[in-house]
Parts: C-alpha cells; sequence; structure tokens
C-alpha cells in the first residue's frame, strides 16, 4: 500500500479540514500512517497509546505486530470503504506499507457535560441525574439502571449530511415485537439531511406528523425512562441530545410527575386532580369568562355579576379584546424571559407583569377580574409543562369559541377535541387511553395513583408482553413469614 | 371520504344506550306527561320503557342468531333488497325526524335560558360541526368520546337528583286520571321513545364479548331507573305549576335553598342538557349515515352527511321555529313515526328470527332423512 499517496487522498476526500491531522512513520522502509480528527480524537491517548509503542519499536514492523502494540481495546480491522466513516466517528485510522489491510481504533473523545439535575424536571425526593447530550453517557445511565441481558440497544444513523447516532432501547421479552419493529421500520424510512436534535425525530416517526397533539414521550431523567421501559415502552436516544424520545405515548404520561412515585400514594392521587383540574381551567377558563360576560351573563349568580358589571364597566374593550391583549401581552413577555439573561428577564417581568398590568388597570383599559382570569390560566397551564404548547394552543381556540358561540360552543369544542384525540393513535396506543378507552388496571397509575405492590401487572393501553410485575405468590409468603415473625 | 367505523365493545354500546335513552325525556316530556295524566303518567313511562329495553332485549337475540351480521344482510336474506332498502330509509327518516325534535326542544331551552333570544343559526353553527366531525370521525371515536363524558354526565345526572329530592314539596294524588286518559297522553307522547333500533343499524359493528351483555342491559336499566326518578321529582316538585315549568331537569334544580351557598347550581344542569344534546344528534347522524350507505352504497359517505345538514337545516329553518310548533310536530306527526320502531321494526325481526330457525330445523330433517 502506498501509504502517502493514501493519506493524501483520504485528506482530499475531508476537503482538507483544519481538523485533519496525519502522521508518518519510517520503520526500515516500512512505511505507517496515522490519519485522524484532532478535534474528536484523544490526543494524549493517540499520542501515548498508540503512536508512541510503534515509533519506539526497533525492527520490522507487520500489521498483526502492530495491531498488538496498540494499547486501546476498541481496535478493528476495516475495509477501505469503512475509512472515512471510521475517521468521522473519531477513529484513527492506521496504514501499513507492507500490508493491504487497514487497522481503526477508537479513540473518540470531546468535551460534555456531567449528567446534573434537568431544568425541565426537578425533584424534591428522588435521583436528580439527567441524560446529557452524549449518547454515550446517555447509555451508561441507563445501563446502570438495568443489571440485565434483556435491556437490547440496538444501534442506527439517521441524516444524510449528520448521520446522527441513533439508539434504540428496550427491554427483551417486556417491550412488544411489533412496536419494534414498527419504530425500526420509521427510523428506516426517514429521508432527511440531518438531525439535529431528537425533537426532529418527533414529526417523523409520528403516525399523524400534521397533528397538534404530542404522540411521543420525551423525558430527560434516566429514572423515567427506566420506568418506562419497564412497562414496555422503546426509548430512543439521539445522540447530542439530552431528551429521550419513548413510544407508544399517551396522553396521560404527562399527567405523570416523578415526584409523584417518590412521595405518598395518596398526595400522589391528590396532586393527580389538581393537575386535571389545572388543565381544564388553563383551556377553559378565558373561554367561559369571555362567554359569560358576552353572552350568558344572565345565569351569573347576582352578587358576581355586579361585581364583574362593576369592573368592567369603564373598560372600553370587548371582554375578548381585553383577554386577548392579556394573553398576548403574557406571551411576549414568556417568550423575552426565555430568551434574555436571567438578570434582564426578571427586570422584564416586572416591568410586564407589575408596572403595565397595574397601569393598565388604573387606566381603565383593562379590568381587574380579566387580568385575574389570564394569570390564573397561565399558571394552571404550566401545572404540566410538558404540554404548554397544546394548552396554550387550546386555550386560544377556546377563547374564540367563547366569544363567538358562547357556553354551547365551548362545550362543542370540548366534545370536538375529545373526539378528535380519540382518532389519534400511535404505534397502537390509543392516545387518551386508560380514560377513554377506559380501562381500569392502568387508572391504578392514571389520574389515581395507588401503592406500588397494588399494580402487578403491565399496563394495557399499549402493546406490550404481558407479564406479571409483582410475583404474587412471593409476595403472599413474604407476608406469611413476616407475620409468623410477628 | 373514508370513515372507519371499527367495532364498538360491550361498554361503549351500554354507554350510548345509556345517552340516548335520555333523548328528550328530562326537558319537555315530563311537563306534558304530568298535564295530560298526573302522576299516574309515571306508570305510562314505564310501561314504554319496557318496550324500549324490548327493543334491546330483540337487538340481543338477533345478535346471537346472526353474530357477525349486519341487519341490512340479515333483511336482504329473509325479505329481499326491496325490503332492506325500504327499512334503511325507514330508518333516516325516522332518526332524522328525532333530530329535528330533539334540536327544536334543546333550541328553545338554549333560547330562553342560556342565550337571550339568539337566532336560530348560531345553535345551528355549535352543532352541525361537532356532530359532523363526531360522525365522520367513526364509531368507536364516538363510542370513546361518549366514554370519555360518560363520568361527566353520571356525576350531573346524580347531583342533580340529589339536589331535586330536597325540591319536593308536596304530595299530588294518585288515581285521580282515569286509565283511558293515562294512555292516551302516552301514546300522544311516545315520540321521544323507540331510539333504541338505532342498535340494528349499528348491528355488525358492536363486538359484545361472553358474558358481556349484563353490562349493555345495566346501562340501560340504570338509564330507565334515573330517567324515571327525574320524572318523578319534578312531578312531586311542580304538582300544581308544572305547566309553566317546561325544562324538568333544570327546574329540579332551580328553587333548591339548601344548596343555596353554592350559588346556581342550576348551571350544571344545563352543562347535562348541552352535553346530551350533542351526544343525541350525533348518533342520530350516526344512525342516518349507516342507514345512508345501506341505501346507496356506492355514494361517498361526505353525500350522507351533507344530505343530513342540508335537509335538517331546511326543516328546522323553515317549519319549525317554536315550542307550540315542536310540541304539535311531537304530538301529531312523530308518534306516527313511532309504530316503525315499536311495531313493524320488531315483527319483521321476530319473522327473521323464526324463519332462520325454521330453515334451520328443515335442514336438521332433511340430514337425519339421509
Amino acid at each position: 500500500m502506498d501509504v502517502d499517496k493514501t493519506i493524501k487522498d483520504f485528506k482530499k476526500k475531508l476537503h482538507n479540514s483544519v481538523d485533519v491531522a496525519d502522521r508518518t512513520l519510517d520503520k526500515n522502509g516500512v512505511k505507517i500512517g496515522f490519519i485522524y480528527l484532532k478535534s474528536i480524537t484523544d490526543n494524549a491517548i493517540f499520542s501515548e497509546n498508540i503512536f508512541e509503542p510503534v515509533a519506539s519499536f526497533q525492527g520490522e514492523i507487520s500489521f498483526e505486530m502492530l495491531k498488538s502494540f496498540v494499547r486501546p481495546n476498541d481496535v478493528s480491522e476495516i475495509e477501505q470503504s469503512e475509512v472515512l466513516k471510521n475517521i468521522l466517528k473519531g477513529g484513527v485510522v492506521i496504514f501499513i506499507s507492507n500490508s493491504e489491510k487497514i487497522l481503526a481504533i477508537d479513540i473518540l473523545k470531546y468535551n460534555t457535560r456531567a449528567p446534573s439535575e434537568p431544568p425541565t424536571s426537578p425533584v424534591i425526593m428522588g435521583p436528580r441525574e439527567g441524560f446529557t447530550e452524549d449518547y454515550k453517557t446517555n447509555i451508561t445511565l441507563l445501563r446502570r439502571r438495568f443489571h440485565d441481558e434483556n435491556l437490547v440497544l440496538e444501534s442506527a444513523f439517521v441524516g444524510k449530511q449528520t448521520k446522527t447516532q441513533i439508539i434504540v432501547a428496550y427491554l427483551h421479552g417486556v417491550a412488544d415485537k411489533k412496536v419494534i419493529a414498527e419504530l425500526k421500520k420509521r427510523l428506516k424510512n426517514i429521508e432527511i439531511d440531518g438531525i439535529v436534535d431528537s425533537y426532529y425525530l418527533l414529526s417523523l416517526i409520528t403516525s399523524r406528523p400534521n397533528s397538534f397533539l404530542k404522540q411521543v414521550g420525551q423525558s430527560e431523567k434516566p429514572d423515567i425512562v427506566a420506568a418506562k421501559m419497564l412497562e414496555g415502552r422503546v426509548a430512543i436516544i439521539v445522540d447530542n441530545s439530552p431528551i429521550v424520545l419513548t413510544v407508544p405515548f399517551v396522553f396521560l404520561e404527562d399527567l405523570q410527575n416523578s415526584n409523584d412515585y417518590y412521595t405518598n400514594f395518596t398526595y400522589s392521587t391528590l396532586i393527580r386532580f389538581v393537575r386535571v383540574a389545572a388543565i381544564i381551567l388553563a383551556v377553559l377558563g378565558p373561554g367561559t369568562y369571555i362567554a359569560l360576560q358576552l353572552f350568558h351573563y344572565n345565569i351569573l349568580p347576582f352578587k358576581y355579576l355586579i361585581t364583574i358589571a362593576d369592573a368592567t364597566q369603564q373598560v372600553p374593550f370587548t371582554p375578548f379584546i381585553e383577554l386577548l391583549f392579556i394573553s398576548l401581552l403574557f406571551q411576549v413577555l414568556y417568550e423575552v424571559s426565555l430568551r434574555l439573561p436571567s438578570y434582564l428577564g426578571l427586570a422584564t417581568s416586572v416591568v410586564g407583569a407589575l408596572i403595565l398590568g397595574d397601569t393598565g388597570v388604573k387606566a381603565g383599559l383593562i379590568s381587574p377580574p380579566a387580568v385575574i382570569v389570564v394569570a390564573i390560566a397561565k399558571i394552571a397551564l404550566y401545572t404540566i409543562p410538558e404540554q404548554a404548547s397544546q394548552i396554550t394552543l387550546l386555550q386560544y381556540i377556546f377563547m374564540i369559541i367563547g366569544a363567538s358561540l358562547g357556553l354551547l360552543g365551548l362545550i362543542g369544542g370540548m366534545i370536538y377535541f375529545v373526539a378528535y384525540a380519540n382518532t389519534v393513535e400511535n404505534f397502537g396506543a390509543p392516545y387518551l387511553a386508560p380514560l377513554s378507552p377506559f380501562i381500569l388496571s392502568d387508572n391504578k397509575d392514571g389520574v389515581f395513583k395507588v401503592p406500588l405492590d397494588k399494580m402487578k401487572k403491565m399496563p394495557k393501553s399499549f402493546k406490550n408482553i404481558p407479564t406479571e410485575r409483582i410475583d404474587e405468590k412471593r409476595l403472599l409468603k413474604n407476608e406469611e413469614k413476616s407475620n409468623e415473625s410477628d | 371520504m373514508r370513515v372507519i367505523d371499527r367495532n364498538l365493545n360491550a361498554w361503549q354500546t351500554g354507554i350510548l344506550i345509556f345517552i340516548l335513552l335520555f333523548a328528550n325525556k328530562i326537558i319537555v316530556l315530563p311537563s306534558l306527561l304530568f298535564e295530560g295524566a298526573g302522576l299516574e303518567s309515571i306508570f305510562m313511562l314505564v310501561f314504554v320503557f319496557m318496550f324500549e329495553i324490548g327493543l334491546i332485549w330483540l337487538f340481543y337475540i338477533l345478535k346471537k342468531r346472526y353474530p357477525n351480521k349486519s341487519f341490512a344482510s340479515v333483511l336482504q336474506k329473509h325479505f329481499g333488497e326491496g325490503v332492506k332498502v325500504l327499512f334503511f330509509a325507514a330508518f333516516c327518516i325516522f332518526f332524522l325526524s328525532k333530530a329535528v325534535l330533539l334540536y327544536n326542544v334543546t333550541y328553545i331551552f338554549f333560547r330562553n335560558l342560556i342565550y337571550k333570544d339568539t337566532s336560530n343559526f348560531l345553535i345551528l353553527f355549535c352543532f352541525l360541526p361537532i356532530i359532523n366531525h363526531l360522525a365522520i370521525s367513526g364509531l368507536r371515536a364516538l363510542g370513546r368520546t361518549a366514554q370519555m363524558f360518560f363520568p361527566v354526565i353520571a356525576g350531573i345526572l346524580i347531583f342533580c337528583l340529589v339536589v331535586g329530592i330536597f325540591g319536593i314539596d308536596s304530595r299530588p294524588l294518585l288515581f285521580s286520571n282515569s286509565f283511558e286518559s293515562v294512555v292516551l297522553t302516552g301514546l300522544r307522547h311516545i315520540a321521544p321513545f323507540g331510539d333504541m333500533i338505532f342498535l340494528f343499524a349499528f348491528m355488525d359493528k358492536i363486538e359484545v364479548k361472553k358474558g358481556q351483555w349484563k353490562v349493555i342491559f345495566s346501562f340501560a336499566g340504570a338509564a330507565t331507573i334515573l330517567i324515571v326518578a327525574v320524572n318523578l321529582i319534578f312531578m312531586l316538585s311542580y304538582t300544581y305549576t308544572s305547566f309553566m315549568h317546561p325544562y324538568a331537569i333544570f327546574e329540579i334544580m332551580s328553587f333548591v335553598k339548601e344548596f343555596g351557598g353554592l350559588g346556581r347550581i342550576d348551571i350544571i344542569s344545563m352543562v347535562l342538557i348541552i352535553v346530551f344534546a350533542y351526544f343525541h344528534l350525533a348518533i342520530y347522524l350516526k344512525t342516518f349515515m349507516l342507514s345512508f350507505h345501506q341505501i346507496f352504497p356506492k355514494i361517498d359517505n361526505i353525500y350522507s352527511i351533507l344530505t343530513f345538514d342540508f335537509v335538517f337545516v331546511v326543516i328546522v329553518t323553515f317549519f319549525i321555529v317554536n315550542l307550540e310548533t315542536a310540541v304539535v310536530y311531537g304530538e301529531q306527526i312523530l308518534p306516527w313515526i313511532a309504530i316503525f320502531s315499536f311495531l313493524i321494526l320488531p315483527v319483521f325481526v321476530f319473522v327473521a328470527l323464526l324463519s332462520g330457525r325454521r330453515k334451520k330445523k328443515t335442514k336438521f330433517s332433511l340430514e337425519a332423512a339421509e
């Protein structure tokens, strides 16, 4: 093999990028060439464990000897066609002039942050680890939770330009084979130039990509993903994304929070009811307020009617315009606070919420009940932050319905959206299960939360391999033993 | 437009039966019944309900005999294509008429109590898109949506009944009306009944597993008890002024002092009436759609919905716009249509069942002879 020419060719194929590095050695007439990308490889390992042993060797060197010199474990013999792929994935490729064989050693290394508590789902009690952007770290976080041979991790690459590493993780014997096969098929069918984040995959693997409903689970916490995998779901780890996707997904998953599993079940049930009430309040609150003011003031109790009439009589706008204005103001403030540094975000919040709101009320442009209604609805929205985008959209739709059709329209709208959600099924899971279709056993961890020992069976809302989660006989034996000892 | 009508399970069927049994029977009917036949009208109500549940029983027998067949194929097999088409045309007329009656009664309720003198078109604009969507979404989505709203419906109903009991302040006399007036009142107001024939149109799309029929009958029984209870509480609450209170479920909550601290609790019953109205009309439209498809199998489903919408809008806009017309329509025209559900259809089903049995017997005897 002409080492110099081969290295030159590959450098050309890599467009002589600044981070392409190459080294050559001449050992008694045998040329050895190294090529790698210094931006994504561990230079110390390269120097100390690969280059140094070869350079210090005295005598004629062969390919087999070369293999034994290098110390990293991840060494493989590759074909000419695989050279570029290996270089781009953080490997060092070694050519030797007295052999046609090529050696590749994986010494990938780049700066990653350590697993930390994700800002999207903090817990009071419970694990504080979160996934990171490095898929290998994410795999480690999962492996640490499953010391079992049944954890299967399958690899795929998506994106013509990015060739992003995707890991499909599931528990063999728990996840349904049809779901796994369907997911693999959908991943295989993706024709896209690049996957920058796991969110890119969302619309590409859902059965109703044009729907506004969220159809794939997202989590930043390994404990949550592990719990979902135990129920038979399949996790999708995407390199460069700290968000791991899970399928199949049902709406009620977002109603559950990791805190629910680390606190008393009665309290968890209460909190879940609060979340349901908050969703209803967030979606229907502003619309109902508008409808009552515009169409049905006569059904309001007299005292409330007087209070509202008194507060709104000076306001020059209709209730709809008033609420729309306050909601949009909130949305603007929200967007600003997301994008600005925290110190500036705080300042804008003070200016927006306190000064603008207060002055608006005092100037008679907006009424205090309208501010209260929007404030409650917007706060309620974030009891389920994972669904915030959908609920915000529904909030605006119901405001329009309330303003144009009144109470009848609002209830009709609810029926419409529930019927619509009932038509959505992704990976065989009805979107609103276990509420409709009603599955009693799954409601043990639905709107209600029962103690862990009562959740003996696998969920029926989606496809999985039905197995006993808790061995009832062993449980009874343990109980008997403890009774005897008493 | 492709409509995927996947099967309904026993629970969803039971809930649809539960909902449809309430159609028109808890708004105007109690007042009209009491006006015509006093407290004895309850007996007539129970009597007609026996027929209604009898229709479910008949469906049960037919479904057991022909588990995977549609009602259309049963009719075609025993009476031929012509009878099948006539039957499904009658289904279309029946459910369109019922939709008109139901819409009219609820429209008047909404106009008087929720929307002050609003236009008919606003109410139509609320109803039509939603019921069209429910019909297009398919039977399973309709069943699941009803299942989702069922806890709300049941909760409000029970709340209304509990609250209503506190409003009872009189004891009307029993047996003060003649048997004849009771029967005649019952017959005059039979129009809201007979809806259970919708099951025959859904026949091949209902999947009842072994032992689940009791679920269906339980829902039907529970609905019957609740409707009779609403009627009874209303009659005991408005003994002397029932004619002034046409909206029974709403009225029994209106003047209950014990719950004054909660404010206007009658709003809750309004929500119930609205939810019921949407589902009633959606089931009527879905039945119309399936029946229309049996008459014109090659025509796209969207045309059956458009036909329903067009005829419905024309009738409710030009012919029926007030309570008096609705009462005349319900008392004088619609009772004749009830003959179809309570007489013609059962007779044909019986004949189909008997001829099926006879053919089976003949087959057995032939086998024995061989």
